[in-house]
Parts: C-alpha cells; sequence; structure tokens
C-alpha cells in the first residue's frame, strides 16, 4: 500500500481525534425543568439502565464506532493507494506519436487523443514514493511527442502531476512519424542525471512505453532490445482516401492558362467514388466525380499499394491566387482529405544589365521574353541609391558583367566575370585555358544545356564558402556557383563571356533564359510557397523593425519580427492549410502547407514493429490502472459505521 | 344559623354556589362509629342534645345559643358554651399538603387540594360535625382545630387562600403532632401527592390507630400521570432540588409508567390491608363528580 498524501493525513488526524474524545468528555447541556418530585424518574432511569443490558458496554460501544468512523475518513485523507506491483522503482520513458496518422477520428476522440488517455492511464498505475511508502523507490517517467523531431515535454520526474501536465500539452501535428530521433532523446536522458539527481539513472536502461498506430517511417534504423519497449497499438481502421499528390502551373505559351494535377489514393478494400473540387481562393471552380480503385493487400506489409488515380482540371485564372483540390467523402484522417498550392501571378521579368558594353550579352538576353532589358553603365549603377532600389524593387534579376560594385542592393544577380566583394568568395588570381570538366545537368540552370565544349581563355579562380552550389567545373577552379548570401542569390559565372567560346554555343542562349527563369521564379517570393509539413515559411528582404502577421490554418494570429539580415523564419508549419503571412503596405503572402504523404496517409494501425533487430509485437490488453485508490472504500466504511452508530444509540434509548 | 351568607362570599373563591348548594345535602359518614356505636345515638346528635358534659369554650358568634351556660353568664358576665363529649360527635380531620411540590402541575395540584378541603370542611361544618383543618409540609403550618359550625366557614376559607405552597415535606412529623393532638373518633382525610421521599409508611400507620377512619386521597397533576418531556432533560426536584438527568426515550417514559403505577398500587395496598381507603385524583379532574360521586362510591360521603 501507498499513501498519497500521509501527512494531510496525519494532520488531520492530529486535531480530529483529541476533538472527539474531548466531545465525548463534555456533558451534554441539558435543559432544565422543574418536577414536583424526581423520585419517579430515578427510579425509571435506574430501571432503564438496569434492564439495559450492556450498558457500560454499549456507552464505550459508541465511542468505538465513532473512533472507527473517524479513523477511516483519516486514513481516507491520507489518500492511499494499493499497488499490485512490486519490485523497486523503475524509469518509463512515455513516447506519444503525434504524426499525421494519429489525427486519425477512427476512435474517439481522435487516435492522438485516446494515446494521451491510455498514457495518462499509464502514469497514473506509476508508483510514488512517498515518507510512509514500505518500498525506497519510485518509478519515474518523462514524455517525448515525436512526429519528424522530437520534443521532449517533461523529464525524468515522480510527480504525476507534471507528467499529466505534460500529456496535455501534447498538441496534434500532420507530420510525419520518425522515432529514431525520439530513443536517441530518451537514451541521452535516461543516461545523463535526471531531475531527482537518482543514483538508479545511469544503472539501468530505461523502459520504452510508446503510444502510436505503428505507421513509422523509420523502424529499420531504431534499434532497441525486445524487453526495452512495449508498443500500445492506438487505432482500428484501415480506409482512408487520401490526396497525395499536387501540382499547378502555368502553361508557357500562356501565362493565364492554368493546370492543375492532383492524385488520389484509396487504402479501403473497397474501391470508393469519390467529388473532387478544385476551388480558387475558396470559391469551388469545378467539380469531378471520380473512382478509386480498391487496394492490393498485402499479407507482409511489403508490398502493399494503395489504390490510385489522377485528376486534373484546366483553369483559366490571370491573377495569383490559392487552389485547393480537395475530396468531398468523410473518412477518419482529415488532414489528407485536401492539398492547396500558391498561384503565382504570371509575370515577365525585368532585367538590369551593368555592362560596359558587351553586345553578345544584350543580344542573348533580349532573346529571352523579357517584360524590360534595361542596359545600364557601372557608373550608372554605383550611382543608384541601395535603399530606393530595394523599396522600388523595379528590377528582378541584376547581370553584372564585368563589373565588381561598391555596394549590393538586395536582388538576383547573374554575375559574369570577377564575383563581387563581401559574398565570402574569393578569386585571387586569373586562370588560363581552362575546360570544363563536370556539370549539373539536373539542375534548372543548366537544363537542355551541354556545356562540352566551352573553353575560357581566361577565368577568375573561384574560392567559394561552403554552402555554395557549384554548377559547373572547369579544370582548376568552379565554373558556375550559385550562392546566396543575406537574401540575396547570385548565379557566379567566374569568366568573361567574351573571354570563352559560349557565345558561339546555341547553349549560352539557354543558359541565359534558364538563369534568368530560376533567379526571377525567386522573386517577390522570398522563398516557395508550397511547402511540406514542417517545412518553415521563410522571408527574404524584410525591412528592419517591421512586424508581420503570420495568420494559421485555423485563424489564429502570431506576430514575426525580422531577424539580422532580414530574413523571416517561421518553422512552426505543423498543421496542413494555408498560412497567410501579412506585411504592411504589401499584397498578403499565401503559403501552402501539404502532407502528400502516401505513407502518412495509410492509417491501418500495424500489430507490430518491425524494429532493425527486433520485432515488437503491440500489447494485447488494454492498459490498466494498477494503483487502486483505497479512499471510497474507506469513505464508503465510515458511512456504514456512523450508521451503525446511529442505529445503537437509537437501540440504547428504545429499550 | 344566620351566617351563611357572608360564608359564602368567602368560600366562593374556591367553592361555587351551586357547588355548595349541592354540599348542603351531604354528610362525612363513619365507619368506625356505625359499625362500633348505636346507631340510634349517631341520630341523637342531630337533635343537638346530649347528657355527657366534657368542657366548655368561649362563644363566638354563630354558636347555638341554645347551649350557652346560663349560669356561668350569670355568675362571670361571659358567655360559654357548653361542650358534650358524644359518642356520635363526628371529628373530621382533614390533612392537607402544602409542601412546595403541591404548586406543580397544570392545573396545579394545590388548588384542587384547597377546593377538595374547602369541599370537605364544609360539608363537615355545615353538618355540625367537629372539623380540624391541618396544612402541613415539613410539619403543621397551620391549623384549625376543633371548629363546629358554619360561622367557621370564613376562618376555614381564609385559612386556605391565605397558605402558599412552600417547603420540603416532613410526612412522619406532621403525622405525629396530628395523631398527639387528636381527640374523639371519625375520619382522617389526607390529602397529597404522597411523592414522599422518606416514605409514608410509617406516618399512615400512626394515623391509623385510634378510632379514626382513614381516608387517603392522592392528588396527581397530569403531567405527572403522563409526562409530555422529550430531549435530553436535567430534572429539578421543586422541594429539595435534587436533580436527575435524563434523556427521554420511549423505554425511559415506559419504566416510569411503569413506576408510578407500581407507586401508586403499594399505598392503594397498604391502605386496603390496613381498612383504609385509598382514592387516586387527577388535578385536572372536576372536583364536583369526585366529591358527589367517588367520595360517596368509597362511603365517605352520604
Amino acid at each position: 500500500m501507498e499513501w498519497l498524501t500521509p501527512l494531510m493525513g496525519l494532520y488531520a488526524a492530529a486535531v480530529a481525534l483529541p476533538l472527539l474524545l474531548l466531545l465525548y468528555f463534555l456533558k451534554l447541556k441539558r435543559q432544565e425543568v422543574v418536577v414536583s418530585s424526581t423520585l419517579l424518574w430515578k427510579r425509571a432511569v435506574q430501571d432503564l439502565q438496569v434492564n439495559a443490558p450492556f450498558q457500560r458496554l454499549r456507552r464505550n460501544l459508541l465511542l468505538l464506532l465513532q473512533l472507527l468512523a473517524l479513523a477511516a475518513v483519516l486514513i481516507a485523507l491520507a489518500g492511499p493507494v494499493l499497488a499490485w506491483k512490486g519490485g523497486p522503482g523503475q524509469r518509463y520513458v512515455v513516447l506519444i506519436d503525434r504524426s499525421a496518422s494519429m489525427n486519425a477520428t477512427d476512435i474517439a476522440p481522435s487516435r492522438l487523443g485516446a494515446a494521451k488517455e491510455q498514457a495518462k492511464a499509464f502514469v497514473a498505475s506509476l508508483r510514488s514514493g512517498s515518507a510512509l511508502s514500505l518500498r525506497e523507490g519510485s518509478d519515474l517517467a518523462m514524455v517525448i511527442a515525436f512526429d519528424e523531431h522530437a520534443k521532449v515535454m517533461c523529464s525524468f520526474t515522480s510527480d504525476r502531476r507534471q507528467l499529466l501536465a505534460a500529456l496535455d500539452a501534447i498538441e496534434p501535428g500532420d507530420d510525419q512519424s520518425r522515432l529514431a530521433e525520439a530513443v536517441t532523446v530518451a537514451r541521452a536522458f535516461a543516461q545523463s542525471p535526471g531531475v531527482e539527481g537518482n543514483i538508479r539513472s545511469a544503472e539501468e536502461p530505461a523502459r520504452l512505453v510508446l503510444f502510436s498506430d505503428g505507421r513509422i517511417q523509420d523502424p529499420e534504423t531504431v534499434v532497441v532490445a525486445a524487453d526495452e519497449i512495449v508498443f500500445h497499438r492506438i487505432g482500428a481502421a484501415q480506409d482512408n482516401v487520401a490526396i497525395t499528390a499536387m501540382n499547378a502551373r502555368r502553361s508557357y505559351e500562356q501565362p493565364e492558362q492554368v493546370e492543375i494535377f492532383a492524385a488520389l489514393a484509396n487504402y479501403g478494400a473497397e474501391p470508393v467514388t469519390r467529388d473532387v473540387h478544385l476551388a480558387v481562393d475558396s470559391n469551388v471552380c469545378a467539380v469531378r466525380s471520380v473512382t478509386v480503385p480498391a487496394c492490393t493487400p498485402d499479407a507482409n506489409n511489403v508490398s502493399f499499394k494503395p489504390g490510385q488515380t489522377a485528376v486534373s482540371f484546366s483553369l483559366t485564372h490571370g491573377r495569383a491566387g490559392v487552389l485547393e483540390v480537395r475530396q468531398l467523402g468523410s473518412d477518419p484522417l482529415p488532414g489528407d482529405d485536401a492539398a492547396w498550392s500558391i498561384l503565382a501571378p504570371p509575370k515577365r521579368l525585368s532585367v538590369l544589365l551593368v555592362t560596359k558594353g558587351n553586345p553578345v550579352l544584350e543580344s542573348a538576353l533580349a532573346a529571352c521574353p523579357l517584360a524590360r532589358l534595361d542596359p545600364c553603365s557601372p557608373a550608372g549603377f554605383e550611382a543608384l541609391d541601395p535603399a530606393v532600389f530595394a523599396v522600388q524593387q523595379r528590377y528582378d534579376v541584376v547581370v553584372l558583367d564585368n563589373h565588381v560594385p561598391a555596394r549590393l542592393p538586395p536582388c538576383r544577380y547573374l554575375v559574369f566575370g570577377a564575383p563581387p566583394n563581401g559574398i565570402d568568395v574569393n578569386s585571387p588570381r586569373e586562370l588560363e585555358n581552362q575546360v570544363i570538366v563536370d556539370w549539373r545537368a539536373q539542375h534548372p540552370v543548366l537544363q537542355y544545356v551541354n556545356l562540352t565544349n566551352l573553353f575560357a581563355a581566361k577565368s577568375r579562380r573561384l574560392e567559394l564558402p561552403r554552402d555554395a552550389e557549384v554548377l559547373a567545373e572547369f579544370n582548376e577552379s568552379p565554373a558556375l556557383a550559385l550562392l546566396r548570401r543575406q537574401g540575396n542569390t547570385y548565379l557566379l559565372a567566374g569568366f568573361d563571356v567574351l573571354q570563352s567560346n559560349w557565345p558561339f554555343e546555341p547553349g549560352f542562349i539557354l543558359f541565359c533564359y534558364n538563369a534568368l527563369s530560376f533567379l526571377g521564379a525567386q522573386v517577390g517570393t522570398g522563398g516557395r510557397h508550397d511547402l511540406a509539413v514542417g517545412e518553415p515559411i521563410t522571408l527574404e528582404n524584410v525591412p528592419a523593425e517591421t512586424v508581420l502577421t503570420l495568420v494559421r490554418p485555423d485563424a489564429s494570429r502570431e506576430e514575426l519580427s525580422p531577424g539580422p539580415g532580414g530574413s523571416v523564419r517561421f518553422p512552426g508549419t505543423q498543421r496542413v492549410g494555408v498560412y497567410a503571412v501579412q506585411m504592411p503596405q504589401q499584397p498578403q503572402r499565401w503559403y501552402a502547407v501539404n502532407l502528400l504523404d502516401a505513407d502518412e496517409s495509410r492509417i491501418e494501425p500495424r500489430d507490430e514493429i518491425q524494429f532493425s533487430s527486433v520485432t515488437v509485437a503491440a500489447e494485447d490488453r488494454v492498459l490498466q490502472r494498477a494503483n487502486v485508490p483505497l479512499w471510497p472504500v474507506l469513505v464508503l466504511a465510515a458511512l456504514v459505521l456512523v450508521c451503525l452508530e446511529w442505529l445503537a444509540y437509537n437501540l440504547r434509548v428504545r429499550i | 344559623m344566620t351566617t351563611t351568607k357572608p360564608t359564602a362570599r368567602k368560600l366562593t373563591d374556591l367553592l361555587d354556589p351551586q357547588f355548595m348548594a349541592r354540599l348542603d345535602a351531604l354528610d362525612v359518614l363513619s365507619r368506625k362509629i356505625l359499625l362500633g356505636k348505636m346507631q340510634g345515638e349517631r341520630r341523637s346528635k342531630r337533635r343537638g342534645q346530649s347528657v355527657e358534659f366534657a368542657d366548655h369554650r368561649a362563644y363566638v358568634a354563630g354558636d347555638d345559643l341554645r347551649f350557652v351556660d346560663w349560669n356561668i353568664y350569670g355568675r362571670l358576665d361571659q358567655l360559654f358554651l357548653k361542650l358534650f363529649l358524644e359518642e356520635q360527635d363526628l371529628t373530621v380531620h382533614v390533612l392537607a399538603d402544602m409542601s412546595a411540590s403541591m404548586g406543580i402541575g397544570q392545573p396545579s395540584k394545590d388548588l384542587f387540594v384547597k377546593r377538595l378541603t374547602a369541599a370537605l370542611g364544609y360539608i363537615s361544618l355545615v353538618n355540625n360535625n367537629r372539623l380540624t383543618v391541618t396544612l402541613f409540609a415539613d410539619g403543621v403550618r397551620t391549623r384549625l382545630a376543633n371548629v363546629r359550625g358554619r360561622s367557621y366557614l370564613p376562618q376555614m376559607a381564609e385559612m386556605l387562600l391565605t397558605t402558599e405552597c412552600d417547603g420540603l415535606s416532613d410526612f412522619e412529623k406532621t403525622c405525629q403532632d396530628v395523631t398527639a393532638a387528636r381527640i374523639g373518633s371519625g375520619v382522617t382525610i389526607v390529602i397529597s401527592d404522597f411523592l414522599f421521599k422518606q416514605g409514608y409508611e410509617s406516618a399512615l400507620r400512626r394515623l391509623l390507630g385510634g378510632r379514626y377512619d382513614l381516608y387517603v386521597i392522592q392528588v396527581l397533576s397530569p403531567q405527572e400521570i403522563a409526562p409530555e418531556l422529550a430531549g435530553d432533560l436535567k430534572l429539578l426536584d421543586t422541594e429539595d432540588a435534587d436533580m436527575a438527568e435524563i434523556t427521554v426515550s420511549t423505554a425511559l417514559l415506559k419504566y416510569y409508567q411503569r413506576n408510578l403505577a407500581a407507586y401508586c398500587n403499594e399505598l392503594s395496598e397498604f391502605c386496603t390491608q390496613r381498612g383504609a381507603v385509598y382514592v387516586r385524583a387527577n388535578s385536572a379532574d372536576s372536583i364536583e363528580s369526585l366529591v358527589l360521586n367517588y367520595l360517596r362510591r368509597v362511603q365517605l360521603l352520604r
């Protein structure tokens, strides 16, 4: 037996017991009545006492019953619990899966809710140590919530209230579930001395108690012993229809024409027919009825394939907008029923060419579909006020031809020749007769560009920082590199075009086109707008002391302010939906966060998890409370005793 | 014979005139005299004559002038009455308890006792019996001794009306005093609640002696017969301030009733075994029915 609040019981006993005895010694305040003679009354009382058997005993019986009733209440106050488990105290790590699939509502209120309830029952069953405990040890536990990343909600403690609060604080997410990080964190905590500085901390491994549906992406990377982890399976259903892919793009020839593509997956054993709608800025434009075939079942979790089908929409939309594709049927997991995409407005680029005169480059750029191409002398460029340049945003891309500017206004740069200063790139010397040895043909900048024949008579040697992306290499130096610094993007070519044979190659035109498209794709956006869950929203070149307001899909708001360098980073995209960023005096920016994960959409709970070394089966039995609180029984006993006392008192009076 | 009016005026505080009119027809009956003496002699008293001289006493207004000793008047110029000792002459001795305990009850026992005493005294005086009324508590408190004739009615009423219930009761001492002063033969009527802590037996034994019939009238208040008490009480004895702590319960009340019945039965048996008559009265009952019916039935009156 354990005591939850032994001191409280002791204090109450110290007050109540002497009080009861004192009350018993106090005489009853009797009302005085004058009678002619007490003769007969005394005889009657005498008779009553003589004739009532066990008179003295009965009086004591009353006291005894009162004492017993009081004792029962006092013991109840001390909060005894009956702990069925024996042995010394153990340490547990409660791992709660809060990935997207745990939001399935096949069990009320949701899988995560059920997991939290089961975890709470588990926490309640932990043994707590106390001064009056019969054993010296109490159980310690910590709580880790994990999806893609692990989050420690509460480190090792025996304080149940703290543990329960930590469990309550777990919020659902829409990310994938990866266990490896959580296990690593748990072991790290288990090996360091805990909050309670217990000697046991490092002695024995903590036991992992996993509450999950078993849909974990990386079980094979987790190494656990068979008796180290207990898996409590949460979830029942497998039927789910999800949107697993979505893409929207404007037609090249007709920028107002938008093609939208989406893929639907069915994880149920029966084919389903669902209506899929397309909405632009929350206005439904089109509805398609789609039949998704049944999944291909498997026996050993190897060849499972959901039934898949694709749906495409075509739309004429000349403005920016938020596209939503949603399947209208109901299923347990609402997070994957919709996908969003942010449609940028059709735009042609404005380019500033800073050159002393380069007809080759000029004509190559002029061949690209640009809104504007403004040539400018180096002196003219230096005369521009960088602040005004940043605010006006007249140019999307600046092409620097053999010019090293003193200042770099925020923009995207295509640099030929010597690299600008202040971007961590050194060019100590010139090289001669460089030929291309390798290039990244898959990169968008080099798409369809053949560099095999490129030869540079003179080139700068580029010494790049580690985060620079090398796109092409000469035999002695990088030839093309991509670099991001302070919100600016630089595409560096370390040679003068006129010092190479590139203008005679068809690839040069393609390169210019690709480079401008690539750099122009980042115009005004400060980054990508279609994000996966957990990917941060980043904005660049935000003026200092601007306060941004981020509106989450659930309409809650958060204020953001830019860090040094003018970049804003919001990592909290844990839920799917459309996030909006509002900036003063600028149009609202939209970000779509999508699940689009075929593995997370598969919600069928696993009966066993195959870790790298062992296979852990789900616990069959429902978690039971091992601690039985005794206070209700004691209070009931006190009630019965009081009733008995009343009965005894009345019997005494009646006889 | 002419003094009825002032008598009635005073006595009406205790007895109402119609009741008194009915009492006129009654007389006190002594079994001892009837059994022991000649019947004819009892009747002769009615004629107011006798032969056996006993004593003289001073004349008071209302005395029969026929018994004035004119010889002495001639010699001393003072009026004296000749008293004749008559076998038929009935002495009625009323002992009324006026201890503090009689003041308790609703209606109170003392008023009942006073009215009963007044009624019995009235009957005795009207019928020219020798009447002694003794009011007692812890001894004789007041006494109207050996009076005869209607003329003593106001005196008796005065005495009854002015005496309040007070003090302890000492029945034994009272009886000692009473028997010492008692002369002649007749009827002794004791009116009390008989709730004497020191007992009543030896005292009653004293009264039983001699040529006297003993009538014991026990007066209890309704509260004593059926107490209406509840709760945890401290009972205070009005006389000796003795205390009894009780918790009233059905069981206790049952025991009280049993004890009361046993007590009354003991008294009754004590009386019956010794030739005395026991009468129990409730202070809530009417005096009229007690006197006119019950006391006639037990042959105290006729």
